[in-house]
Parts: C-alpha cells; sequence; structure tokens
C-alpha cells in the first residue's frame, strides 16, 4: 500500500496484477510522484523526456528519481530536471525480467546531487530481489549486454536444449524441466563456489566420456565467441541507442499516438511537432 | 656376465645400453649424463653406421656397432630403433636377453605386447613415450610396465628420467594419447610461435626479435602453468583487464574456434598412432 503505481493504458494485464497486490493504481502521473519518496522511472526510453517534462514541477527535493530506461544517461535526466528543480537526485539502474523470481541482477549509478545513503537505499530495495551493486554509470552499457540481454540467451540456450532432449527422445516438457534445473543448478555451484568456471567444467568432463565429446562439439561451433559476440552487440547497441537519444533524433512516429495524446492531455505545456523531428529537452515549444 | 641376482639396482652402478643412436636416444642419454645419475662410461650404444656415434663418444659414452654387444654388457637396454627396423633387432638380440635384464623401448607404436611376443618370456618389458624436449631436458615422458617388470624397474626408471623432464608411469592406453598430446604437441607449439612472430611482423617488429619473444612468452606462460598450478582459465582470466587488449585478442581466437581446432589435432594424432600401432 505504500507503492503506487501509473499508466495512462489501464487495459494492460499487469494493471490487474498490481491491484490484486494492494499496489494503489493511478492514471495521473502525478499523483503518483506526490505520493512518492522514490520513484522509478519505468517507461520506455523514448517516453522518458515526456514524463520528465509532464512531472518535473513535482520534483521535490525529498525524490529519488531511479530510471531503468535502458540507454537514457544520469546527465540527460538531470538536464531536463534542472529546468523544474535545481538538484534533483538521479540514479540510473540497469537490471534484468528475473527480478520478478527475485533472482535478478540490477547494478545501479548515482548522479550527481544523489548521496551515498540515496545509493544505498536503493540498493537495499533491490537487494532483495536479487543480487544488486554500485557501478561506474560507464560501465552499464556492458551490464545491459551482459545480464540485461542475459536471461534471452539463457532461453534460448534452454529451447534449444530442450529440442536436444526431445531428439534423442524425452517428452518436451520434462526436457524443459531438466534443462532448466540443469542451468540452474550449475549457475548456483558457480556462484557458491571460488572456483573458476573453467574448473568446474573439468570436474564434469570424465576423461574420454559423454560430457567431453559434448563440449568438442560446442567448441566446433564457437559457442564461446558466439556468446562474446552477443554481449558485445548488445552493449553496442545500448550505446547507439542511447548516442541515437542524445542527439534527440528520437521521431514521434515512433511513439505511439494514443501514448502521446494522452501525456499531452496531462501538460498543456508540451507540444509535439508531429512532421519534423522533436527537440525533447527544450522546456517550451510552440504549437504548430 | 651371466644371470644377476635380483637386487636393488643403484643408478650409478647401472651398466646402461642404447640400441640405436638416434636424436631420441641422443636426448635421454644427454638428460642422463648432465644429472649425473648415470657416468658416461657405463653407457654403450650401437648404431649401424658412425654418423649418429660420433656425438656419443665425444659425450664419453663408449659405442659398437653390434647390438649383442650392447645387451652383454648392459642390464638397463633402451631400444631406439625405427620402427620397421625393430623387429629384425629383437630377432637378433632375443638369444643375449636374460631375466637380469630390463629392457625400455622408446620406439614409436611397437605395443608392449609385441615385444614381449618377439622377447623371451620372462623379459622385463617397459614401453616409454618421450617427446623431442627431452632433448633439452625439459621432456613429457610416459611409460608403462609389461608383465614382468615390477616396482623396482618402475621406480629406476621414472628416477632415471627424471633428470630429462617430467615423466610419469600411465596405463599403456593412454601412450597413444601422450603421441597426440605432447608428442607431436610439441609440433603445435612450433606453430603457434610462428604464427604469435608472423603476427608481430606484421604489426612493424623484425622477425628474430618476434620469435625470440614469441619463444620466451610461451615458456614463460607455460612456467607459469607448471609453477602456480592454477587452472589454466583461471590464469587466462588474470591476464584479460575488462576491455583491455588480451581480452580483444582472446575474442578473435575464439572466434575461430582454436580450442576445437587443438581438440582435433590432439584426436588426430592420437588415432592415427592407434592406427599405425595396428600395422
Amino acid at each position: 500500500h505504500k507503492i503506487t503505481a501509473s499508466s495512462p493504458d489501464t487495459d494492460l494485464p499487469t494493471v490487474s496484477g498490481l491491484r490484486k497486490m494492494g499496489v494503489n493504481f493511478t492514471v495521473s502521473n502525478k499523483d503518483t510522484v506526490k505520493s512518492s519518496d522514490v520513484l522509478f522511472l519505468a517507461v520506455k526510453p523514448p517516453i522518458i523526456p515526456f514524463i520528465l517534462e509532464e512531472v518535473g514541477p513535482d520534483i521535490e527535493a525529498r525524490h529519488i528519481v531511479v530510471s531503468c530506461a535502458a540507454g537514457v544517461t544520469i546527465s540527460s535526466i538531470e538536464k531536463k530536471l534542472s529546468t523544474f528543480c535545481p538538484t534533483p537526485k538521479v540514479i540510473r539502474c540497469m537490471t534484468n525480467t528475473p527480478v520478478i523470481v527475485r533472482e535478478g541482477a540490477t547494478v545501479y549509478a548515482t548522479g550527481t546531487h544523489a548521496d551515498v545513503e540515496d545509493g544505498k537505499l536503493l540498493e537495499q530495495l533491490m537487494a532483495s530481489v536479487g543480487f544488486c551493486t554500485e557501478v561506474e554509470e560507464d560501465l552499464i552499457d556492458a551490464v545491459t549486454g551482459l545480464s540485461g540481454s542475459g536471461p534471452a540467451y539463457a532461453f534460448t540456450a534452454l529451447d534449444a536444449l530442450a529440442d536436444g532432449g526431445v531428439k534423442m527422445g524425452l517428452p518436451r516438457r520434462l526436457a524443459v524441466r531438466l534443462g532448466a534445473q540443469a542451468l540452474l543448478g550449475a549457475a548456483k555451484m558457480l556462484l557458491e563456489s571460488e572456483q573458476h568456471p573453467g574448473q568446474l567444467k573439468d570436474n564434469v568432463c570424465s576423461p574420454g566420456g559423454a560430457t567431453i565429446h559434448a563440449l568438442h562439439f560446442l567448441e566446433s561451433g564457437g559457442f564461446r565467441s558466439l556468446l562474446i559476440n552477443a554481449v558485445e552487440a548488445s552493449c553496442i547497441r545500448t550505446r547507439e541507442l542511447q548516442h541515437l537519444a542524445d542527439q534527440e533524433k528520437i521521431s514521434p512516429a515512433a511513439i505511439k499516438k494514443t501514448l502521446l495524446d494522452k501525456v499531452k492531455l496531462e501538460s498543456p505545456s508540451l507540444s509535439v511537432a508531429p512532421a519534423s523531428k522533436v527537440s525533447l529537452f527544450t522546456s517550451k515549444s510552440k504549437k504548430n | 656376465r651371466g644371470a644377476w641376482p635380483r637386487v636393488a639396482m643403484e643408478a650409478s652402478e647401472l651398466w646402461v645400453g642404447f640400441v640405436g643412436a638416434g636424436r631420441m636416444a641422443g636426448g635421454l642419454v644427454r638428460g642422463l649424463l648432465q644429472a649425473g645419475k648415470v657416468p658416461a662410461s657405463n653407457v654403450l650404444a650401437s648404431a649401424p653406421s658412425d654418423k649418429n656415434l660420433d656425438a656419443w663418444r665425444e659425450l664419453g659414452c663408449r659405442t659398437t656397432h653390434c647390438n649383442l654387444e650392447v645387451v652383454h654388457r648392459s642390464t638397463l637396454v633402451f631400444l631406439a630403433t625405427k620402427p620397421h627396423i625393430l623387429p629384425g633387432v629383437l630377432e637378433e638380440i632375443r638369444p643375449a636377453v636374460g631375466s637380469h635384464h630390463v629392457v625400455v623401448s622408446l620406439v614409436a607404436g611397437v605395443t608392449i605386447q609385441t615385444l614381449q611376443r618377439l622377447l623371451p618370456p620372462w623379459t622385463k618389458v617397459l614401453r616409454i613415450m618421450p617427446n623431442l624436449p627431452c632433448v633439452v631436458q625439459a621432456g613429457a615422458m610416459v611409460f608403462s610396465r609389461g608383465s614382468n617388470a615390477g616396482d623396482e624397474e618402475a621406480a629406476l626408471l621414472k628416477s632415471l628420467l627424471s633428470s630429462c623432464g617430467l615423466c610419469e608411469e600411465v596405463p599403456e592406453s593412454y601412450i597413444d594419447i601422450h603421441t597426440g598430446l605432447s608428442g607431436s604437441g610439441v609440433a603445435y607449439v612450433y606453430l603457434f610461435a610462428e604464427a604469435l612472430a608472423e603476427g608481430a611482423v606484421k604489426m612493424g617488429m623484425p622477425g628474430a626479435l618476434a620469435s625470440r619473444i614469441a619463444a620466451q612468452t610461451l615458456l614463460g606462460a607455460a612456467k607459469m602453468l607448471l609453477e602456480t598450478g592454477e587452472h589454466p582459465a583461471k590464469l587466462r582470466g588474470d591476464v584479460c583487464t575488462p576491455g583491455g587488449t588480451t581480452i580483444y585478442a582472446l575474442h578473435q581466437l575464439e572466434k575461430g574456434a582454436l580450442r576445437a581446432t587443438v581438440m582435433d589435432a590432439v584426436e588426430a594424432a592420437t588415432n592415427r598412432a592407434c592406427d599405425m600401432a595396428k600395422d
């Protein structure tokens, strides 16, 4: 009940889920801000500037603004909020979907005006849903590539492992269950062990046995380099997106019209020139 | 000399013979002599021509052209001929082999079973697979026992040959694997060293310097592996600073599936050793 969430779209399945948990739900972003001390911005990155414009006037000194938006820099948020509030406390974090099962991987970087205690508070919150640690902001893209996107790599691997099981005769459900448990168990072993993953791998490979034969196939397929490539690609793409956002090249066409209309309703001062590129960080723009 | 009683053999009292005096035998004897395990005057080597034997004489060893003489005058006899020569040699020396002899074969691809078949049934036979760096006392050798070779003989061999590098007893089935890993493995390392140096030359370093540095890099890395006992993956990680040069380079190696290719190489050499042994 100490949590408030807002969204213009009340039809989302997540909304009823939140309501059932006892979360206060509102369609007004401003209400959410007014009733919070720690404010999580959980909108898609292109929407962030609109949100900041909308709720900026209501941000006060007590607020800790936490952005989870990929590729959105602390400085861009601080710049936007500084037109409303002289010393906005901003923390940028990157988490991942397994927070749902309290096994998330979260990192955060504190902004100019966020104190150590503010960071610790966030860390405490996020540590309740998994691993959480502070990093330098310039590492967040790499974290996105690794643990942000990581679950997708794992799901892909699990799907394929299950296929392997099915090919060799296992029923699908059992194959999925066993594959997931194998990865879960391996990850747990690694986290609880002092040993290098290479050593743990060796421990499974009896000479001339099944596992080493299988690993040879993985190596032949360049398994390791594929994973390195994936982390690199995700990280680079995150940087690209951030770069695009910094250059204010987000076209309004990329944003759902219905969403934009709802945002405009809340914030009459904000307007968008539909045909041209939007300058997202000026405080006032002329209505067309 | 007639049959000797079965006594613990002091290395310094050993009479060591080499049937065949090629490069591998030469490497072993140099190791033995350098480590002071056996006086040169106690070593007798035979070969058909003087070509190889000159070097042995320079070391202070005795030489002959007669294989039988080596067997008569030695207790520890190393067989170091080429594989296709061996059966003929064994037939020749068979009458002179006694129960006091310890016969150690260096001959690639010739199994203990074959050796025992071609020698008297009481013969103490061992089979060893060395590798080239025995020549510089940094070899890797594995050996296996035949039916009549006991703990004493194994201990003697191990103690003598540790002077040439790493020497371990193994089941005979590992010998072909050792060939693939370390016998031929030395060539893989030379290939890698050459490629490293070429990379450096491409980037502007003179070849001779690049080659020496490449060799020293391999030597140093191997030394760290052996002395720290750490897992190679851990040592590799220790060198990789985040976003640094090493991890960039390693990514290239992984893209080229270097690991799988090396595994393929070891497998190919091992299989070939097995096939050749069957011939």
